[in-house]
């Protein structure tokens, strides 16, 4: 027996070694042009309005690069100002591919106004968003965007994407490093899965809690709320909230400040 | 005066077909699209994407990319049904449970000419399963493309067309990691129903049932079993929502709500975009199926 | 003898190298600091616990006993400090028992960096021992290498930049105890806003010479929870079931003592 080990070690002939510690088989890349940024936002719509909110902190690894750098943007609007913009939009994740995208955006849907002589709808600049994402398929945007407006109808619309561009209009979504704890709360609280009519049935004839859009004092209760339970429990969310409201009298901006431990 | 009539006539039908220039476009392995695409300033680009967005090799990738998952179609006497769940997810994250994964192809059939929910809209219809962007993104590629054969030849494209477009694209991006599983399904005169299956290896098969996605063999295992051609169109539906049903109970990355579409000679019809939950329990208690699934605490 | 069972170890290196992630264990984030003043040492911390970036416990103790004059703070995996120094108290107790004098904090910083030494970095634990004893007043950094120091004032864990900035640049030497207490306090309140891995408290613990020593639980507060915007109470019946079996208060006796509280039986408690 000791000999057969002996044998076989020396000649090299077990298919993996003991002896030296061994790496993950994946390939190390020496190229990395991403940095994780950190934050979250989320997004909710009501009948009449559209709330875009993210929280103000960037990040790398265990440091704070800044305490007050905007993940939401108007898109669209006068250059310095941002005036007369009628969408919205919010970035997450690397804060350089984020801030690209939303130059590229505000450029296409400005040079649409100007070739038509009509502002853009919200619908399409959505599909336009994401062919943006996808001409990058093979080198992605690191990053996960949200989209809100009003749609022609005058009720609020948001999009939500993944980072080579699948979309889907959706009534609310959470998105970035906190999303995982904020969109099990919006589920429950704004979609009201899970919540069933007390009283309205015993078992199995229990009637679901009916799907109604929420006013917008609800909404931004709501908002305020997730994000100061995000920052109690993850490290890279913190702060301050900056929330945009955008209804069919423009867009309105909020700052709230949040803990900045 | 022949002479001159022959210099100056044409043979009909001369522009009914493809011109060179168009022929040579449509042979042409790469679309003019794959010129627009970024790729990393590096030598192994695909190596590259692999190593940021595959998290089935590395569950540590940095960017997660939503997948879709378990799509069915099969042809039976009444047309063709097509049948998906709702669930997108990102690594272990259920990124949505409201994903439409039945893409309308062709403009035609896109939402905006739609007349009324009950009459029948003709076009084709794409699935999706694997990326969620690859799917949206070229079954809406295809769905220009089929518009343009629309307005070219003033009459709708055949699936066995629409679906080699499709399959010849997937093959010139062969190994740059595209990932989808699509079904395309539709009713033509020439073709009567017809269901292709077309995914990112560059397959393209023509058949009578098929099962794409991660719940695919949960699917399977009840379509086989109750399969036959001259189902009912009450029927058909049934088993189509019943085979979604299984694989979104015994598969973890299936789930959410039930997508059920009908194929008929006039187009397509869908018959609703419902929760998995109560239709379970209706399943349960009115038929004693799952009896596996315990009631007593 | 005791000691740690290796008996995985093959087993987890051959899982490794095929991809399988390895576990997370609890904080590796903190920020912790010590000062000696005139008559003793004060050392403090943070009370933010880690797992990866989400927040394990937001008042945890880093702050451990080892004799009733010798107290250490720690940083690194949470377990393996909670688990050394108790173990280094022990020893310490029965070896002052054998000797019949009180303990030395060199002692103690010696049995300590011995005990990690011998497992060669694997026992992650980040310590900064600090007592007084007849021999004086002694502030040290124990590393999990095994390496140590002795400095007037220090600072350990990921925050250990921020914090001794704060020493670097406001630091002077015979500091008497209000003086240390604020230096030491604001030195972790740097970490805790700076450094993402540090938050919540401030845990502060003063060993003073011929005075009992002042452990200061949650010294500083500066991060309270605001009041939440909407209440979030459901109302009772709101959760569907599938099947339901009733246990009487009775039945339940025979398993468990049951004590009834007052107050409004509907409330429960979602915060602490």
């Amino acid at each position: 027996m000791m000999s057969a080990m002996g044998h076989q070690s020396q000649n090299g002939t077990i298919g993996y070694s003991f002896g030296t510690p061994t790496t993950a088989p994946h390939k190390e890349h020496s190229f990395y042009p991403y940095t994780d940024n950190g934050g979250s936002t989320l997004g909710i719509t009501g009948a009449d309005f559209a709330i875009l909110a993210g929280d103000t902190r960037s990040v790398a690894g265990y440091n704070i690069n800044s305490r007050y750098s905007p993940k939401v943007f108007k898109i669209g609007g006068e250059d310095d100002t941002g005036d007369n913009a009628h969408i919205i939009l919010s970035v997450v994740g690397f804060a350089a591919d984020g801030h690209a995208l939303k130059e590229r955006l505000d450029a296409i849907v400005k040079m649409y106004k100007y070739q038509h002589g009509k502002p853009m709808s919200v619908r399409a600049c959505a599909q336009r968003l994401s062919t943006i994402l996808y001409q990058k398929r093979f080198f992605p945007y690191y990053v996960t965007a949200i989209l809100a407006g009003l749609d022609e109808e005058g009720k609020g619309a948001l999009y939500s994407y993944d980072p080579v561009g699948s979309y889907e209009r959706e009534q609310c979504r959470a998105a970035g490093s906190a999303a995982s704890l904020i969109m099990p709360f919006l589920d429950n609280q704004v979609s009201f899965k899970n919540q069933y009519i007390p009283g309205s049935g015993e078992g199995h004839d229990l009637q679901a809690k009916k799907k109604e859009l929420l006013p917008m004092g609800t909404v931004e209760q709501l908002v305020k709320d997730a994000f100061t339970s995000a920052v109690e429990r993850h490290i890279e969310v913190g702060d301050g909230l900056q929330m945009m409201v955008i209804t069919k009298s423009g867009i309105e901006e909020k700052y709230f400040p949040l803990k900045k431990d | 005066m022949d002479k001159l009539v022959s210099a100056y006539s044409r043979p009909p039908h001369k522009d009914d077909f493809y011109s060179e220039q168009e022929q040579r476009d449509l042979t042409e392995n790469l679309p003019p699209l794959s010129l627009k695409f970024d790729l990393p300033p590096i030598d192994d680009s695909r190596g590259f994407l692999r190593a940021m967005t595959d998290d089935h090799s590395n569950p540590n990738c940095p960017i997660k990319l939503a997948h879709g998952t378990t799509t069915l179609a099969f042809r039976f006497q009444g047309g063709i049904i097509v049948a998906t769940d709702s669930r997108a997810t990102a690594g272990n994250w259920i990124a949505s449970q409201t994903v439409k994964k039945v893409i309308p192809v062709s403009r035609l059939s896109r939402g905006e000419d739609k007349v009324s929910p009950d009459v029948a809209v003709p076009g084709l219809l794409g699935t999706m399963a694997g990326g969620a962007a690859d799917c949206q993104y070229w079954l809406r590629y295809l769905s220009q493309q089929c518009t343009l054969h629309e307005i070219r030849h003033k009459r709708r494209i055949t699936v066995a067309a629409a679906s080699k477009i499709l399959a010849n694209l997937t093959y010139a991006y062969k190994g740059y990691g595209l990932s989808m599983g699509t079904m395309l399904a539709g009713m033509t005169p020439q073709e009567g129903p017809a269901l292709y299956y077309i995914d990112s290896d560059g397959t393209r098969l023509p058949g009578n049932l098929f099962c794409v996605g991660s719940g695919q063999t949960f699917a399977y295992g009840v379509l086989d079993a109750n399969y036959k051609y001259d189902l009912t169109e009450q029927e058909a539906l049934e088993l189509g929502r019943r085979s979604i049903l299984a694989a979104m109970h015994r598969d973890a990355y299936s789930g959410g709500f039930i997508n059920l579409y009908h194929v008929k000679e006039e187009g397509w019809v869908h018959h609703g975009f419902d929760d998995m939950n109560p239709i379970f329990w209706k399943t349960k208690f009115e038929k004693g199926e799952f009896s596996n699934v315990p009631m007593a605490l | 003898m005791g000691g740690f069972d290796f008996s995985n170890y093959n087993r987890n290196n051959v899982l490794h190298a095929k991809g399988v992630p390895l576990p997370k264990a609890t904080s590796t984030g903190t920020t912790i600091v010590g000062c000696v003043f005139d008559n003793g040492v004060v050392i403090a911390a943070d009370t933010r616990a880690t797992s990866g970036p989400i927040v394990a416990d937001k008042n945890c103790e880093k702050l451990h006993y080892i004799a009733p004059k010798i107290w250490c703070a720690g940083a690194g995996t949470a377990a393996d400090t909670e688990f050394t120094t108790a173990l280094i108290s022990s020893n310490i107790e029965l070896h002052s028992l054998s000797t019949g004098r009180p303990p030395r904090v060199i002692t103690c910083m010696t049995m300590l960096k011995q005990h990690l030494f011998r497992y060669q970095g694997h026992i992650g634990a980040y310590l900064v021992v600090a007592g007084v004893d007849p021999t004086g007043t002694g502030l040290y950094t124990v590393h999990a290498h095994g390496s140590t120091d002795k400095l007037p004032y220090v600072t350990m864990g990921s925050g250990s930049l921020a914090a001794m900035s704060v020493f670097e640049s406001t630091w002077k030497p015979n500091l008497n105890r209000e003086e240390a207490i604020a230096l030491a306090s604001e030195a972790i309140k740097a970490g805790i806003f700076n450094d993402l891995g540090s938050g919540s408290n401030v845990d502060v613990c003063v060993i003073e010479n011929d005075k009992p020593t002042d452990l200061l639980r949650n010294y500083m507060k500066p991060n309270e929870r605001g009041e939440k915007a909407r209440n979030y109470r459901f109302e009772k019946g709101t959760t569907a079931w599938v099947s339901q079996k009733v246990v009487s208060k009775e039945d339940m006796r025979k398993y468990v003592t049951v004590e009834e509280v007052s107050g409004d039986p509907n409330l429960m408690e979602v915060d602490s």
